[in-house]
């Protein structure tokens, strides 16, 4: 019953974009699933000054969590006269009407951050396989050997595989040579950092305390990982984590965290509005800078583009105050004068 | 589109309303007030555990010491069941007591009253995670065991619905079960739904089941209804289900053709494939046609489905979703500063408040923690205005409780025309709400017939108010796993008298006839109906 999660994240990542002069005025409709969640804030400023710079028209719909709703926002924004769409979808699995009545009206979908089965809908959102593959290489720099342990997302979102897949990747040769033993995996049902602490401990148990690294996939399972570390005595062996939180961040300052993987909110929303100002412009979605294929769960073959989202370690995490997504005072919480340069 | 005789409640008559009626009005709607009444009642039941008690936490409301006024049991999880005598007086304060009924199992997960032997006495299935048991009533609101003298195998799932018809011809019943996740599967449960199972009679006449026949796929049921979508007068099987855990599943609707195998209706027969956190089911017909509604609860949004393709009068299953348009996909709290969805749980359509039109109940609560859904999640309650769309009341009713609900009833416990309500909670003390009403008018009515079936399963009363005619399917099933079985409620509006009459579960139709508003009567087929007064 729990629903998909959606990393909200960030990235430093930028495409440009083949194509010359671009025409004006046009209007770019954009439906939320719902606009109250205060994360989205971000991502429309962003989407929003680069529609804006564009000399473009930003109209905007909120399904407040209705996928019902989100239907007929669309609808509405289509005779609103939108020349492009950005849908961020309550339901990927209910929007296929509008994106239908889109694509009869010649209205090219950029479908933002969550996939929609549509062959004719754009795909953007961050590189999970690449998360997944920064996780493993942060925590193997420190640690290139021993036991690891795979705390993994929840099972019925399809991201979880994808990090999961991209952090074997980075790992294989080592798990192949032996050098580095693979003793405990599991799936954390809801993403819920106690479910991520209840199977740590199994974990644990199972192998007398002998672990000497920890794959999370996401920052709230890094932190009910950290929880059964300090349980032990353990905490400061390698964690890894993503999302940027304020926790995890505060984590990877006091050493009890490897890697934040952060995906920069700001660069999804600018990507949006470039690509859906191109497609409205007659852009070819296959023409569109850095556009790869995606062969989706459901079998469909999309077009889409994969921003490359920033490893948060100790070294840099001037980057995020310097961002202003956590203040100093926030992340230095806790740390001893002289450990952190940016807490300094 | 609705006639003006489905009366617009009392807005005339509000100055004298709000003398003696707590009950207030705005937007020309008069809202009911619910009191709640938990501490007083004696009702205290909380529904225990953990993962395998995520889901379920129903409540089986019906009469058992024929006395006329429902009783409870209600499931409790990980601890044992309670069962609750009605000890209320008529138009008095709710008022139960605590009893040994024989009922007390532990892992009921859900209860469904039935008189399955239709012995006038009635039965109660414990769905539980573990052995199903069916309790065969004694009278007196005891109850034994029955799996055996009934050679009902009550297998080993973790069961979470149920259903159940009497198919042509039958002298006992045909019951349907649904079963969740393999609760072996804790560490990864996804694609582990265990098979449902449909508990036919045995083929040799005798008052004993057969062996249960898988439905097979099965996608994690949290709901079953039998249904007589298509006026066929043979119900089939809606099946409501949970998308979290299925793989390749959808919602599913069973013909169940009598004497022959079950067959899934699919997308040859115009059945549309819809994935939803399946977790209850109510119907009515709202639009007055002929054929049900059906209201599914899921998570974020609910739906409303309407039967889209009638073809020369011949009903093709192909719904279309109307419950944005009617005002009732209620996907997130009305009340509060969570924005994010709702959970939805069991759902009843009755008439709270008596103005002829049937209203819309939701319970809600979070799963657990689920962090991208609300945490503080208010029940509904969607009253029916006169063009038909739906406006949530919840908050100003006074039951808009944020526990986490699970199953619950509308039932009218103390006789006064008036539904109240009993909610079943996940870790918090079930509540009871006693509803004040409104001055609309109503009748209770109990069904009975000769022979097998005696409460008439199937039936479907319909009242005539105008040009239109109210049609009510009697059903046991659905909701999330809570039934209940005795007087069916219909509010009249303004009517002093209800015109109706019952189309019995064969299709034969009564006789159309006129009772008395503010009564319970007794209809019995092919006899005079019989005023009923408590004593």
């Amino acid at each position: 019953m729990n629903k998909t999660m959606l990393a909200l994240s960030c990235a430093v990542f930028s495409i440009s974009f083949a194509g010359g002069a671009l025409a004006k005025d046009k209007t770019i409709g954009v439906s939320w699933s719902n606009f109250q969640e205060e994360r989205w804030k971000t991502d429309e400023a962003a989407m929003k000054a680069a529609i804006e710079a564009a000399g473009d028209k930003y109209i905007s719909a909120d399904a407040q969590s209705s996928a019902a709703k989100q239907l007929t926002d669309v609808e509405a924004l289509i005779s609103q006269g939108a020349n492009a769409l950005i849908i961020l979808a309550q339901d990927a699995s209910a929007i296929g009407p509008a994106v239908e009545k889109a694509v009869n009206e010649g209205i090219p979908v950029v479908g933002y951050d969550r996939l929609i089965e549509n062959e004719n809908a754009f795909y953007l959102t961050f590189d999970n396989k690449e998360v997944g593959r920064m996780q493993a290489r942060e925590v193997f720099k420190v640690q290139p050997e021993g036991n690891y342990a795979f705390i993994k997302g929840s099972s019925s979102d399809p991201n979880a595989d994808f990090l999961f897949s991209g952090q074997m990747e980075v790992l294989k040769e080592a798990i192949d040579s032996g050098k580095v033993k693979n003793v405990g995996e599991a799936y954390t049902d809801g993403w819920l950092p106690a479910n991520a602490q209840k199977n740590m401990e199994q974990i644990l148990t199972a192998n007398n305390n002998d672990i000497d690294a920890v794959v999370a996939s996401n920052d709230g399972t890094a932190g009910g990982v950290v929880a059964a570390l300090s349980a032990q005595g353990m905490a400061g062996i390698p964690v890894s984590g993503q999302d940027g939180d304020h926790a995890a961040l505060n984590r990877v300052a006091l050493g009890t965290q490897t890697v934040s993987v952060w995906k920069d909110a700001r660069e999804l929303g600018k990507n949006a509005a470039e690509i859906a100002s191109a497609l409205a412009d007659g852009t070819e979605m296959s023409a569109i800078a850095n556009a790869v294929k995606f062969t989706t769960p459901g079998g469909k073959e999309v077009d889409a583009v994969f921003l490359t989202p920033v490893p948060i370690t100790k070294d840099n995490l001037n980057v995020v105050v310097d961002a202003g997504w956590i203040s100093k005072e926030a992340l230095c919480q806790g740390v001893d004068a002289g450990k952190v340069a940016v807490c300094d | 589109m609705r006639s003006s005789l489905l009366l617009r409640p009392f807005t005339v008559a509000l100055v004298l309303l709000a003398i003696s009626h707590p009950s207030y009005a705005e937007d020309d709607i008069t809202i009911p007030h619910f009191i709640e009444e938990t501490a007083a009642s004696g009702i205290d039941s909380i529904y225990e555990g953990e993962w395998e008690f995520m889901v379920g936490g129903g409540v089986a409301t019906f009469d058992c010491n024929a006395d006329g006024f429902p009783d409870a049991l209600l499931a409790g999880g990980a601890s044992p069941a309670r069962f609750f005598r009605n000890v209320s007086a008529q138009g008095g304060p709710l008022r139960f007591v605590a009893q040994e009924s024989g009922l007390e199992l532990e892992a009921v997960s859900g209860a469904y009253p039935l008189d399955i032997d239709s012995d006038g006495n009635r039965d109660v299935v414990l769905l539980r995670v573990g052995e199903n048991v069916l309790m065969r009533g004694l009278g007196g609101c005891r109850f034994e065991r029955a799996n055996e003298a009934w050679g009902f195998d009550g297998g080993d799932a973790w069961s979470t619905a149920f259903a159940a018809t009497w198919e042509r011809g039958a002298a006992f019943p045909t019951l349907a079960i649904g079963n969740y996740i393999d609760r072996a599967q804790e560490a990864f449960p996804w694609g582990s739904c265990t098979d449902n199972w449909l508990h036919r009679p045995a083929s040799d006449g005798e008052p004993r089941f057969a062996e249960p026949l898988p439905l097979r796929p099965s996608y994690c049921a949290l709901s079953m209804l039998f249904t007589d979508w298509n006026r066929s007068s043979t119900p089939d099987l809606r099946v409501s289900n949970d998308r979290e855990y299925y793989k390749g599943g959808q919602e599913q609707l069973w013909r169940i053709p009598p004497d022959e195998a079950p067959v899934l209706y699919g997308e040859k027969d115009g059945w549309k494939r819809l994935l939803i956190w399946g977790m209850g089911i109510a119907s009515y017909d709202l639009d007055f046609d002929g054929y049900p509604e059906y209201f599914l609860t899921s998570m974020a949004d609910n739906k409303l489905q309407t039967l889209a393709s009638v073809d020369a009068g011949k009903p093709q299953p192909v719904y279309a979703d109307i419950a944005f348009a009617k005002g009732a996909t209620a996907h997130r709290p009305y009340i509060g500063d969570d924005v994010k969805p709702s959970t939805a749980w069991h759902t009843q359509f009755e008439d709270v408040d008596n103005d002829g039109l049937v209203d819309l109940f939701i319970a809600k609560g979070n799963v657990a923690e689920m962090p991208d859904f609300a945490a503080e999640d208010p029940n509904n309650l969607l009253l029916q205005q006169a063009d038909g769309r739906f406006k949530e009341v919840g908050d100003k009713a006074g039951m808009g409780s944020t526990a986490i609900s699970r199953g619950a009833a509308l039932a009218d416990f103390n006789l006064d025309g008036q539904l109240d309500l009993l909610v079943v909670n996940r870790w918090k003390p079930a509540q009871l709400w006693r509803n004040e009403g409104t001055e609309g008018n109503w009748v209770g009515l109990e069904l009975r017939q000769a022979g097998p079936n005696r409460e008439a399963i199937g039936s479907w009363i319909e009242t005539r108010r105008g040009d239109k005619i109210m049609r009510r399917e009697i059903s046991v099933g659905g909701g999330h796993a809570s039934g209940h079985l005795g007087w069916w409620h219909l509010g009249l509006g303004a009517d002093r008298q209800a015109e109706l009459r019952v189309v019995w579960p064969d299709g034969e139709a009564g006789a159309w006839q006129r009772v008395e508003s503010g009564r319970f009567h007794i209809i019995e087929r092919g006899r005079p109906t019989v005023v009923w007064n408590p004593s």
